[in-house]
């Protein structure tokens, strides 16, 4: 289905144009300096992550979806937090304590992304309780080895730099999403398992007949999410210089709604990389905006969940149904 | 299936628009800008008259209170992040966790915005952290209470909302530290936690009962451990026997007051902290400095400490607990 792709395109590009448009004049000159542009920037990498490896879940189909992305970001960062101080000194050699740090919240991630896998793919059990379970273990495990406090990775010049400064006017955590994201559309359109997880998630039964590994197919998809999550975990950790288990509560519920809101079917096997970037742009955007209008952040909350139910509804009806025929023209070539 | 993503566009501009109602301040004012834990909670609420009234009170400052609409330090992270990117003058911030606000605090600072906190006094990047009061003092005070009620003498105990609280676990410390000069008193099984749990709290003062009948005094430390301990001392019919004191706010602990279970509570007034954040945010604004012993103007703020705090930014603190029971509860509304 071509043409409803490059309409959903379409549609976010015009989306982003439009907010950006409408901010021109509700508030003041200070939205469009550049300023605003690289704190926005680096506002959207971390639920950008998240929200591309709930895509990932999401076309793999089979009801996939991934609960467990934020809890398995803190925890990547309390585990990186706890055993990088033992192979280097932030202080003596920062650039190596950073490289240790991001190596081990990777392999948190993957060991995490391992076991949602392995759950779903080899276990066969339902995405939903799978990673709710999952969810819940990390976010334990990160209040057991924390006893529930914050943990301050202090002042360390080039972890604060990474999470907040910009490289030719592009925050580094921005620039690295935007690479992540070009990886991950290349290995979804150019590669054998790409194709196959979009076949997989578009028809198991069919999937399963012609050959395809699909516990294999799964397995990996969940790692890759779990992967997607750790390097979020590693960006917040930055961010925030500190990183806590309950950080980002509120992430599962948007992470699903950026991912929504960018065409990814819910039922699988259907979902574009560059959709979900632009629509965790737009979001971005416009949560900004709505700061910057000083308008009640509970209104936010009730305008994300109403944004979630248009764009699912939207998935789901024909409005061409509802369009008199003689305004249709081409109607009838409409699926 | 073809979408008409006009009608969706002009559809979402419409939308759009009508919200288009932001309050503009007045032109030249400085912008001051409240960042609370989270919106909608009665503490917060009541927080937010102390605010509003600095700016109706006094000309050339602009004040608002903002915060999540759920207490998350995500979410009230990136609320900060945007303030400083639309350039106001101050900010002043009651952080859900300090430490996940350093790193964007300091780039504030850095843009020139003037940062105040509160509860907050192991926050590196700040200018000024008020506090209300000094901690043991605080706990302290609660000491006295009991003991007056208890006749300086009999088994007490003390409540806290969990060890890991550091401002908990200092009440009870300072509490027990007045305690020392009555010989007659008896401190017994101190520092229960109740995990900030009302029904902890009240299986833990039965415990408690049941392991000493002859306890007479409780100190609570979490502001729901006042109603645990209130049930309990209810069901045993021991409202007239006991000193229940600690924390709490006067709404949610009134009917306990009333009955006599809980004799009496102590907190600090919100309103006249989001007040005196915006009297230190407009000194610093006009480059005025906090010194010990000034009077910012609101009771229990009339003689304030200033101390060194972590980082380069200074601690002001406050005597500012007002004391409650069943006679006066209702002169705060939250």
């Amino acid at each position: 289905m071509p043409r409803r792709a490059d309409a959903q395109l379409m549609f976010l590009v015009a989306l982003n144009a439009l907010v950006l448009l409408s901010s021109l004049i509700l508030v003041d000159r200070q939205f469009f300096s550049l300023f605003n542009f690289q704190s926005m920037g680096t506002q959207v990498p971390e639920l950008g992550l998240l929200a591309l490896g709930v895509m990932l879940a999401m076309v793999s189909g089979n009801g996939g979806i991934d609960l467990s992305g934020i809890a398995l970001a803190n925890l990547a960062g309390v585990i990186a937090f706890l055993l990088a101080p033992l192979i280097f000194s932030s202080e003596d050699a920062p650039a190596a304590f950073f490289l240790a740090f991001a190596g081990i919240a990777l392999a948190t991630g993957m060991l995490g992304g391992a076991l949602n896998g392995a759950l779903i793919g080899y276990a066969g059990m339902t995405p939903i309780i799978a990673t709710l379970g999952t969810q819940l273990l990390f976010t334990g495990l990160a209040v057991g080895l924390t006893g529930g406090s914050a943990l301050r990775l202090g002042y360390v010049q080039i972890i604060d730099d990474f999470g907040n400064m910009p490289i030719w006017g592009i925050p580094y955590s921005f620039a690295l999403f935007l690479l992540i994201a070009a990886a991950l559309a290349v290995l979804l359109k150019f590669t054998r398992f790409g194709n196959h997880l979009f076949l997989m998630g578009s028809n198991p039964k069919a999937a399963r007949f012609a050959g395809l590994r699909v516990q294999s197919m799964l397995f990996r998809t969940y790692l890759l999410a779990g992967i997607l999550a750790s390097i979020a975990g590693i960006i917040i950790a930055a961010r925030n210089s500190s990183i806590k288990w309950d950080y980002g509560s509120s992430y599962v519920l948007v992470a699903i709604l950026i991912a929504v809101m960018a065409g990814v079917r819910p039922e699988g096997g259907y979902g574009r990389v560059i959709c979900v970037v632009l629509s965790a742009m737009a979001l971005q955007i416009l949560s900004s905006l709505l700061n910057f209008m000083q308008i009640s952040n509970f209104f936010r909350d009730c305008a994300w969940g109403l944004m979630l139910l248009l764009f699912l509804a939207n998935a789901r009806v024909d409005w061409n149904a509802y369009i008199p025929a003689a305004l249709r023209g081409n109607a009838r070539q409409g699926s | 299936m073809k979408r008409h993503t006009p009608f969706r566009i002009a559809a979402a501009a419409a939308g759009i628009a009508m919200l288009g109602s932001g309050v503009l301040a007045q032109e030249g004012d400085k912008e001051a800008v409240t960042v609370v834990k989270v919106t909608g909670e009665n503490w917060f609420t009541r927080m937010e008259e102390g605010v509003k009234a600095y700016g109706q009170e006094h000309d050339g400052i602009a004040t608002r209170q903002v915060g999540p609409a759920r207490a998350d330090a995500a979410q009230q992270a990136a609320i900060v992040q945007d303030l400083v990117a639309q350039g106001v003058d101050a900010l002043a911030i009651v952080p859900m966790d300090p430490s996940s606000l350093e790193g964007i605090l300091r780039r504030a600072m850095g843009r020139g915005i003037t940062v105040i906190t509160h509860e907050a006094d192991n926050l590196e990047n700040t200018q000024l952290d008020l506090e209300a009061f000094d901690n043991a003092e605080f706990g302290a005070r609660f000491a006295t209470r009991i003991a007056e009620c208890m006749g300086e003498k009999g088994k007490w105990t003390s409540f806290v909302g969990s060890l890991g609280s550091l401002t908990h676990v200092q009440w009870a410390d300072g509490g027990a530290k007045y305690m020392e000069q009555f010989p007659e008193m008896e401190l017994v099984s101190p520092k229960n936690e109740s995990f900030n749990d009302a029904n902890r709290a009240y299986e833990l003062a039965r415990e408690i009962l049941r392991t000493h009948p002859d306890i007479r005094g409780f100190q609570g430390g979490s502001a729901i451990d006042v109603i645990g301990i209130g049930r309990a001392v209810e069901e045993a019919g021991l409202e007239d026997k006991t000193c229940v004191y600690g924390l709490g706010l006067p709404r949610d602990t009134s009917e306990y007051l009333e009955s006599g279970a809980v004799d009496g509570i102590s907190f600090w007034d919100p309103k006249d902290a989001g007040y005196v954040m915006n009297v230190l945010v407009d000194m610093t604004l006009k480059g005025e400095e906090v010194e010990s012993g000034m009077d910012l103007g609101v009771p229990g703020y009339e003689d304030v400490t200033v101390s060194d705090g972590p980082g380069e930014g200074k601690i002001v603190r406050g005597q500012a607990w007002v004391d409650v029971d069943a006679s006066n509860w209702k002169d705060y509304p939250f």
